[in-house]
């Protein structure tokens, strides 16, 4: 190995070396922290909500007029909807998972109590609202019909029988989470609320919140003109469903506005646009530094080829192989890009903890830059190997010419 | 030692043929020095290039060493030029970025050769040509004599069996090349068999034989009375 004669040599050539040196470097740093936040993004987006979202969709009820009566005319849309073929459940909820709208509160174990208060996300549903979302109900029971109050602004919430996810649970009762079934816990209004049920899963509206897994279901319908009904329907159904439902209900004579008839995955994507884009925009911009790396890296070395056509042929005249010109040019890449990774590695680092301090994101995991390192190590004997191999083919012939 | 037989080199173009060596016959003895002239264009370059195996040719036979290298492959050709032969050129051809140390090294490092082996023929060799206490230097902290006792150095480092030299004075001073021609003759009475390119006529004469080149050929190929060495 020449490692001892390149890197003398390469030292007596500063400036190019530290260019790409100080590019791979910069490279590194931000790929490290790009893949981290996209990875991260990706995470984030790829928690399930705990629902059925492949066969569900949505459709808003906005009732208008003196002879309008909302709970009339709900009743009557659901029981249509559930006797059309193909709808496993449908229920009346006042917020959709995971669509960045919905309504909150906090729950706390004795009531008056300010400290240790949990958020939540609150759905008020009927009691088909567990087969409808498709949740996993883990411990207690389900909502029956006689356990759903129909309430407007004239009657108060009062206390109630409510079901919440094992998340929220164990955030009210550490340790003791699945035994939570049975026991009160009390809103800010200090109504009580007896926890009949727990599920798996269901996440709040708001899928960027610190409390995204913590939901609380309420076994209530609140009659204000205006209503969503969630339809769960068989594998295959939705779509057909969607514009079924929307037609059979714009038919039913009653003086309504229909919107916003979505399935529950378009609008979860709607929900991480943001993060989406910014992977996406995160994915170009390490696509083309990489690019740009390998350039620069194609460019020295073309240029550092073009510049010692003399000598490699002279080297070639004294006993060199093409595998060991290739080799050599291989090795210099090698040594240069060392630098720039282990450069790249400490900086990457640095700019992740500056992160951490200013903008709340969380420290990259340990294999982060050692696996960055790795692979712009790659991207560098990648780059380099046309050329090292245009430089084996120069003829040691050339040491004999006066050039 | 070497023996070309009816070689042949042609340089082909869309246009152009161009014949570089015809039917050149050539036998070396080991332990000879033998100069080859000739006027510019006549191949003696091309010559200097096959006997050095740096190009192939285009029919013909090449004995050398006792070894037919006339197909050798590159990679084969690589070696033999390693292990059997040491090359001397006109620009000395040092590598700039490598002090002298790591210049003479270069061929060793493509034999394979241990650290501490090579680290005794490189100080050997430089102290042969009086530049051991300079090892550390940088070829342009030298002169041009200097440099080219570097580059005969760095040719004898490997041992070979014979050296070619083409136009080791050119670039040099009267003074400094009569200073290089003393070393090849010291060299060349140690044993190692040399043939060299070169434009001067007065050269010509300080060798063994003297092999005129023309057209491709050789025209003429006179021993020479006065003594080598």
């Amino acid at each position: 190995m020449e490692i001892g004669p390149i890197y003398r040599a390469l030292m007596r050539n500063r400036l190019g070396v530290i260019l790409i040196a100080a590019q791979i470097a910069f490279t590194l740093t931000v790929i490290v922290n790009a893949v981290y936040i996209i990875n991260d993004r990706g995470e984030l987006m790829a928690r399930p909500s705990g629902t059925d979202e492949a066969n569900l969709f949505f459709i808003n009820n906005i009732g208008y007029g003196d002879t309008y009566n909302e709970a009339v005319v709900s009743a009557e849309d659901l029981d249509m909807i559930r006797q059309l073929p193909g709808v496993t459940a449908a229920t009346i909820i006042n917020a959709i998972p995971v669509s960045g709208s919905g309504s909150s509160t906090g729950m706390a174990t004795v009531a008056g109590r300010i400290e240790g208060v949990v958020p939540t996300a609150v759905y008020t549903v009927d009691e088909q609202a567990l087969s409808t979302l498709g949740v996993e109900l883990v411990a207690g029971r389900d909502f029956t019909a006689t356990d759903v109050r129909y309430r407007n602004d004239s009657i108060a919430r009062g206390d109630n029988e409510i079901i919440i996810t094992v998340a929220m649970a164990e955030a009210l009762f550490p340790g003791e989470g699945m035994q939570a079934v049975g026991r009160t816990i009390y809103d800010v209004n200090q109504n009580a609320s007896v926890i009949i049920g727990l599920v798996a899963r269901l996440q709040a509206p708001w899928p960027q919140s610190s409390f995204v897994e913590n939901s609380m279901l309420i076994p209530e319908v609140y009659i204000d003109n205006s209503a969503i009904y969630l339809v769960r329907t068989e594998p295959g159904q939705r779509d057909r469903l969607m514009v079924e439902v929307e037609e059979r209900l714009a038919a039913s004579g009653h003086s309504r506005i229909l919107r916003n008839n979505r399935s529950l995955e378009e609008r979860r994507a709607e929900s991480y646009r943001i993060d989406s884009a910014m992977s996406t925009i995160l994915v170009a911009v390490i696509g083309t530094l990489m690019f740009i790396t390998a350039m620069g890296i194609v460019g020295l070395a073309v240029f550092s080829i073009n510049r010692r056509r003399k000598q490699i042929g002279t080297r070639r005249a004294l006993g060199a192989t093409r595998p060991d010109i290739l080799r050599y040019f291989l090795l210099e890449n090698l040594l240069i890009s060392t630098v720039g990774v282990v450069a790249g590695a400490v900086l990457a680092i640095a700019f992740n903890l500056f992160l951490v301090q200013n903008f709340d994101m969380s420290r990259i995991d340990w294999y982060y830059a050692p696996a960055g390192m790795v692979v712009l190590l790659i991207l560098g004997q990648l780059a380099v190997i046309g050329p090292a191999i245009s430089a084996t083919r120069i003829s040691p012939a050339l040491a004999t010419r006066s050039i | 030692m070497l023996k070309m037989n009816q070689i042949n080199k042609v340089f082909r173009t869309e246009v152009v043929e161009t014949h570089a060596l015809r039917n050149f016959s050539l036998h070396v003895q080991e332990g000879e020095f033998v100069t080859i002239t000739g006027p510019s264009g006549c191949g003696k370059t091309t010559f200097l290039n096959l006997a050095g195996l740096l190009e192939t040719f285009t029919s013909g036979q090449y004995v050398l060493d006792g070894e037919d290298v006339s197909r050798l492959g590159d990679y084969q050709r690589a070696k033999v030029r390693n292990e059997k032969i040491g090359f001397i050129f006109q620009s000395f051809n040092l590598m700039p970025d490598l002090n002298l140390f790591d210049n003479v090294d270069v061929p060793l490092r493509y034999r394979g050769m241990r650290a501490a082996e090579r680290k005794l023929r490189i100080e050997k060799a430089l102290d042969s040509v009086g530049l051991l206490s300079r090892k550390n230097h940088l070829p342009s902290q030298l002169s041009g004599g200097q440099q080219q006792r570097v580059a005969i150095a760095r040719a004898l480092v490997g041992e070979p069996r014979f050296l070619l030299a083409d136009e080791p004075t050119g670039n040099l001073d009267s003074n400094t090349a009569s200073g290089v021609m003393e070393l090849l003759h010291e060299i060349n009475a140690a044993g190692t068999t040399i043939i060299m390119v070169t434009h001067d006529p007065s050269l010509a004469t300080q060798s063994h034989r003297n092999v005129h080149i023309l057209d491709g050929q050789v025209q003429s190929d006179n021993t020479n009375h006065v003594k080598a060495a």
